[in-house]
């Protein structure tokens, strides 16, 4: 502690020292007009350290680059079936940036260094030349074209999907609000039941504001972690209940913002299990990720939910062990209403536990308001 | 046009006689100017500009100051700096910034960073002080709205740093205040009273552009000094005249965006707020949509990209040139796309609303126009490289900020082809990719024109010369600082760590970056101290610089054609006619390196054996000598 205390006010006075120091000599230097610099061209020195910075800026930038490499988790190591023609092109536009920034860069910085200003040298007087100019616009014309056709290929395919995907889709729910996820599955007639705002009453733990009125809402099924079968394409809808989210896959390549009053969609299919992900990157602690990219609000950075991607039979297996939202809010507050369910009895007991998934939602909310 | 041109000439003679029966005669008549008339309430436009400068000066240090604080959390979650307890008060309990404050952080940052510095400080500043210096006006074409442009910039200022003393704190939902967010005080407490002066501020902002912006084309398209063809502009005058039509067509837009949000603010109107359940119960809203916030506000912010980095780059163009002792290179290319620049930044808006629900369809139509613009920004790109080949470079501290501003223009410019491209736009928006993209090619390079500007006009601005060496110390501090904070930003980006997060924390993948965030606020921090040199340079060069001379860097252009401090009225005598166009420098057969617009071929110097075209016997005033054919009918 002390010895370390020792070390810092040790730093500080040699600062101080040195800063006395500088000082102390340009007051000299001033006063008696000298001037210990005189004999320094500046020109040469600024143009030999613009070459310095060339050089050195490509080797860190590029030994900077792949050091990071390993760490590019939206272009790297795509985890859905549309990542991959994006990643590759990605990396194909990529190339085109990398050859750009480099050769003109390197002109830039040379060109400054080499015509730096000499005596006796005179400037070339230059001052159009149309085939030079003409060919600079066609080729990045050629190849902003070429990209183009490959950007609308992919942006198609990704937005607009073939029907058969469409028609095969699992629907899932993801639904936003400040600041957390919750999301839906359509049960076991994999439909999503009827929702609006207007039904919301936190009294009965119907935070989604379910109509219970639509029967396709009683089996409905609300969680807080993304399960998600792989090699199906999902359909993903994205509803808000307050502000703009953004319900980002990143592993998934998916981003799609919630907007309050207009669902939007994305669909995707994954194409690795997390298991099988954890295994070949040797990391049991892997995890896809749900985060939220739009800014919303004080607790923006921390709308995390865990998505597990799993084979069919797991995934299957898991449905069906959930209980659809319904049935807990009939146990707890509908009891009475409710002849077909002979169930008044038990229902005090059940009266303290946290009403399935919405509940323990709510326990999430109160965790992340707390920052 | 030749006859208009004479037409223009006469007005301004009789303007300028008025100036004169006003103030007595001679160019010298401060003396008889209040202090108020002549610092405060002026209307000389070289004095307006300076105002600009200084208010904008004043929001640079304010928003570096806020990135320098987010800077802290974003490198040092969760640790406690007791000194900003001491510092921010409640907004940091214990010493840790608050999350709704760090998002207001940002939002201020960013706001005052584009709008006041980017905007004002460069346009304000530099179309002010050079546009009727360079186009041989005696003023601008209105000075009392050139007047009111400033005030309402000014009471703007103070309306925006007023937000940050309220007690609900200023606004936070970003520099884009996209509602809900932003029009709802139950969703962040930074939508109250902090989010209302931030529209009223901008009421006043907006108020001030389209004022001064009215001045500069008018003054551009009227006041031009006998001989003065479009063709001989200055390309940092066609920069401004562009920027000003950007903002004449563009501002409108984002004023009719805050207001329909201010109605939905303070009167229940629905225009963008729709089936909203917050705080507990249902919103009455209904039918608005949060997209056609988003569409309106884009219309302005796409060409306001290009409203902050036009200016710099025409700066870059008129440094470039002088420095390199060559005419810029494809001048006419140059100005072509610069308009293709500015027509097709009005096409391209939605590029920033690829994933936000908007029809697909659209995304297609918007990444056509949005790839199409980079080829003119290319075209600019190189021309300035071959503008610097065989020429015989000066690497004085504006030169140096110039060639920085190519560079950065390069690299950032570049990722926009990623960005642009609606595909690859998915994964990447609302990264830091994104913020490392448009540091660059905005934020770097448009400082950087504001710096080249700074150094290079300064001697004309205040008589006095900046000390080159602390120019160059700060210009190797700021460069390498700027390109070590935001070229590794791009790792981040391409690790998917997310724009306006508080803390990398929450995320396994996004974790991993919070050690380069720490390397990357160090740089920020050095780089931010550097600007105090650059401050200690401009301060103590104002009032103890050596003497400039007339035209200390030897350049072309009728700015340097007035007195060392121009009086109002800019010139004493008659206005200076114009031969040729501003980039003869290093022209064959001529003795000196440059060839000033103002004087007549036969009176310059020319080298032995290279025999003056005989003058001929027309007098000299009568018409104007073309240098390019067909320059009268531009
Ligand atoms: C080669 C030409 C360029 C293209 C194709 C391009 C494309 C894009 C695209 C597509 C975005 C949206 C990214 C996203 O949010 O996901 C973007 C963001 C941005 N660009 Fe560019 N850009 C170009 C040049 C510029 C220039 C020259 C400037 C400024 C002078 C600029 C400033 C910005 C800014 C400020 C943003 C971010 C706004 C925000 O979200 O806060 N870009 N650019
Ligand atoms: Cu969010
Ligand atoms: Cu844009």
């Amino acid at each position: 502690m002390d010895a370390q205390l020792l070390i810092t006010l040790t730093k500080v006075l040699l600062v101080i020292i040195l800063v006395l120091v500088a000082f102390n000599l340009s007051m000299v230097f001033k006063i008696k007009s000298i001037d210990p610099f005189k004999n320094w061209n500046a020109t040469k020195i600024n143009a030999a350290l613009l070459m310095v910075f060339m050089v050195l800026g490509f080797i860190f930038a590029s030994w900077s680059s792949v050091k990071w490499a390993p760490t590019f988790t939206l272009v790297t190591d795509p985890a859905s079936e549309h990542g991959v023609p994006l990643d590759a092109m990605f990396w194909r536009t990529m190339v085109v940036c990398i050859l750009v920034t480099i050769i003109t860069n390197f002109l830039l910085f040379y060109f400054s260094w080499k015509y730096q200003e000499r005596p006796g040298q005179k400037a070339h007087f230059y001052p159009h030349n149309n085939k030079l100019e003409l060919i600079w616009t066609l080729v990045p014309a050629v190849v902003m074209t070429l990209l183009i056709a490959d950007g609308v290929k992919n942006w198609h395919s990704i937005m607009a999907p073939d029907d058969e995907i469409k028609e095969n889709a699992l629907d899932v729910e993801f639904y936003a609000r400040q600041f957390d996820w919750t999301i839906r599955y359509g049960g076991a007639d994999q439909e999503l039941g009827q929702t609006h705002i207007k039904y919301i009453d936190n009294a009965t733990a119907n935070q989604l504001g379910f109509n219970y009125d639509d029967p396709r809402t009683h089996d409905d099924i609300v969680v807080t972690e993304v399960h998600l079968p792989v090699n199906v394409p999902v359909h993903m809808h994205i509803k808000s209940q307050d502000v703009l989210h953004s319900a980002t896959l990143a592993h998934f390549r998916v981003k799609m913002d919630a907007v309050p009053g207009m669902p939007t969609n994305f669909w995707f299919t994954p194409t690795e299990t997390t298991a099988a992900r954890r295994e070949r990157l040797g990391n049991p602690d892997f995890n896809y990720e749900l985060s939220c990219q739009q800014i919303c609000g004080s607790s923006h950075w921390n709308m995390r939910r865990v998505v597990v991607v799993e084979t069919e039979e797991e995934f299957q297996a898991w449905l069906a062990s959930q209980k659809p939202s319904y049935q807990a809010y009939k146990e707890k507050f509908e009891n009475k209403n409710t002849p077909s369910e002979p169930a008044p009895v038990e229902a005090p007991a059940e009266e303290a536990e946290p009403a399935n998934a919405s509940a323990e939602d709510g326990d999430d909310r109160a965790t992340v308001s707390t920052r | 046009m030749a006859e208009s041109t004479s037409h223009v000439q006469d007005g301004s003679s009789t303007f300028h006689a008025d100036l004169h029966a006003a103030h007595g005669s001679g160019h010298d008549h401060h003396h008889e100017q209040g202090f108020l008339a002549k610092y405060v309430f002026s209307q000389d436009h070289k004095v307006i500009a300076k105002q600009f400068l200084f208010t904008g000066m004043l929001s640079a240090v304010v928003g570096i100051g806020l990135s320098m604080l987010f800077r802290l959390q974003l490198a040092f979650p969760d640790t406690p700096f007791p000194i900003l307890e001491s510092l921010l008060g409640r907004w940091a309990p214990d010493g840790v910034i608050d999350p709704s404050f760090y998002l207001a952080l940002v939002t201020m940052h960013g706001t005052l960073m584009v709008f006041f510095v980017l905007t004002a400080g460069l346009s304000g500043t530099f179309s002010n002080y050079l546009i009727p210096l360079q186009v041989g006006a005696r003023d601008m074409a209105s000075g009392f709205l050139n007047m009111l442009s400033y005030w309402a910039f000014f009471l703007s200022t103070v309306i925006m740093f007023a937000s940050f003393f309220v007690e609900s704190g200023p606004a936070s939902g970003g520099w884009t205040i996209y509602p809900p967010l932003s029009a709802l005080p139950q969703a962040m407490s930074g939508s109250g009273m902090g989010m209302t002066l931030w529209l009223t501020s901008m009421v006043f902002f907006i108020a001030s552009g389209l004022l001064g912006g009215i001045n500069y084309i008018t003054t551009v398209i009227n006041l031009r000094t006998k001989g003065m063809t479009l063709e001989r502009l200055p390309l940092n005058i066609w920069a401004f005249f562009l920027t000003a039509i950007l903002v004449i067509l563009s501002f409108p837009v984002l004023l009719a965006a805050a207001l329909l949000l201010f109605l939905d603010r303070s009167l229940g109107t629905s225009f963008y707020l729709s089936d909203i359940y917050i705080g507990g119960e249902v919103l009455h809203h209904a039918g608005g949509s949060p997209v056609l916030f988003q569409h309106l506000f884009w219309f302005l912010g796409h060409p306001e990209v290009y409203i902050v980095l036009l200016p710099a780059l025409g700066i870059a163009s008129e440094v470039i040139s002088v420095n390199s002792r060559k005419p810029i290179f494809g001048y006419k290319a140059m100005v072509g796309s610069m308009i293709a620049i500015a027509v097709l930044s009005f096409i391209v808006w939605a590029h920033h609303m690829f994933v936000t629900g908007m029809n697909p369809f659209l995304g297609t139509v918007f990444m056509l126009f949005t790839l199409i613009i980079a080829v003119p920004s290319a075209i600019k790109a190189f021309n300035y490289i071959t503008t610097l080949w065989r020429g015989n470079l000066r690497l004085t501290p504006a030169m140096l900020f110039a060639i920085g501003l190519v560079s950065f223009f390069i690299t950032g410019g570049i990722t926009g082809i990623i960005l642009g491209n609606a595909a690859l736009d998915i994964p990447m928006h609302d990264t830091y990719f994104v913020t490392a993209h448009f540091h660059l090619v905005m934020g770097s390079a448009s400082a950087f024109g504001l710096f080249a500007g700074v150094y290079h006009w300064f001697p004309k601005m205040f008589g006095k010369m900046m000390n080159p060496r602390l120019g160059y110390i700060h210009f190797w501090f700021t460069f390498i600082g700027l390109y070590l904070v935001f070229f590794p930003q791009h790792f981040q980006g391409l690790g998917g760590v997310a724009r306006h997060y508080y803390q990398f924390t929450a995320f396994d993948f996004m974790k991993q970056f919070v050690d380069l965030s720490k390397y990357i606020t160090y740089a920020a921090w050095i780089g931010g101290a550097a600007q105090l040199i650059f401050f200690f340079n401009f301060f103590n060069s104002l009032f103890w610089g050596k003497k400039a001379p007339q035209n200390p860097w030897k350049a072309n252009t009728l700015e340097w054609t007035t007195p060392i401090n121009p009086g109002h009225g800019n010139w004493p005598g008659e206005i200076p006619t114009v031969y040729r166009w501003p980039y003869d420098y290093s022209k064959p057969g001529l003795e000196d390196d440059y060839a000033p617009q103002h004087i007549p071929d036969e009176d310059l110097r020319y080298e032995p054996g290279q025999a003056p075209p005989k003058p001929t016997p027309a007098p000299r005033r009568e018409e104007t000598p073309s240098e390019t054919e067909g320059s009268d009918n531009f």
